[in-house]
């Protein structure tokens, strides 16, 4: 784990994953506002690869995957 | 590669004629130099264990066993539904050569890159 990186809010997603995952996970990145970073904690089989890929449709920035914590800075704008 | 396809295929040994027809197609896609995409959901999600296709062999075409080996020897890749492979207790460390567990935003970021899809 990056030790530079500090989370602005926490969320355990547990073992949700799939569409479930990816649209609460755009609620909760838009809730927390530009720039912020969430770490997300999610044990489910596919998030390693969908969660970058997530990222990269959204324009949300990953920080640092390290399965299953992931720090995602939300976009500007 | 020229383009990028999809093949959705929703079927195992429930109806092998399905599942078998959409790897012909995949490989055709992969044979026509497509980066192809094979999705595996609900009860397809059986084929991506090693084993399990074993015994399928549809009558007209080849084995499925060898269909999925030449897929992914060809280049192909197989995406396995993470919700549909979880609620059937699947073995996760069993999976076929080639076969990742992914969740829908794999799969929107294949389909939304401009991907056309087959769905069987």
């Amino acid at each position: 784990m990056d030790p530079s990186v500090q989370a602005d809010d926490v969320w355990d997603a547990g073992d949700m994953g799939c569409g479930e995952l990816v649209f609460l996970l755009a609620q909760r990145t838009r809730a927390l506002g530009p720039g912020k970073v969430l770490e997300l904690v999610a044990t489910d089989l596919g998030a390693p690869h969908d969660v970058p890929a997530w990222c990269r449709l959204t324009g949300n920035a990953l920080l640092v995957a390290n399965p299953p914590h992931y720090f995602i800075r939300s976009k500007e704008s | 590669m020229a383009g990028k396809l999809c093949v959705s295929i929703t079927n195992a040994k429930n109806d092998a004629d399905r599942a078998t027809v959409g790897f012909v197609v995949a490989n055709a896609a992969v044979g026509s130099a497509q980066e192809t995409m094979v999705f595996l959901s609900t009860e397809a999600v059986r084929l991506a264990v090693k084993g399990y296709a074993d015994d399928i062999h549809e009558e007209g075409f080849a084995p499925l066993r060898d269909l999925l080996a030449n897929f992914v020897k060809g280049g192909g890749t197989i995406f396995v539904c993470s919700p549909c492979f979880k609620k059937r207790g699947l073995d996760e460390k069993a999976l076929v050569d080639g076969a990742t567990i992914v969740g829908g935003a794999k799969v929107v970021e294949f389909l939304a890159s401009g991907a056309p899809c087959i769905s069987y």
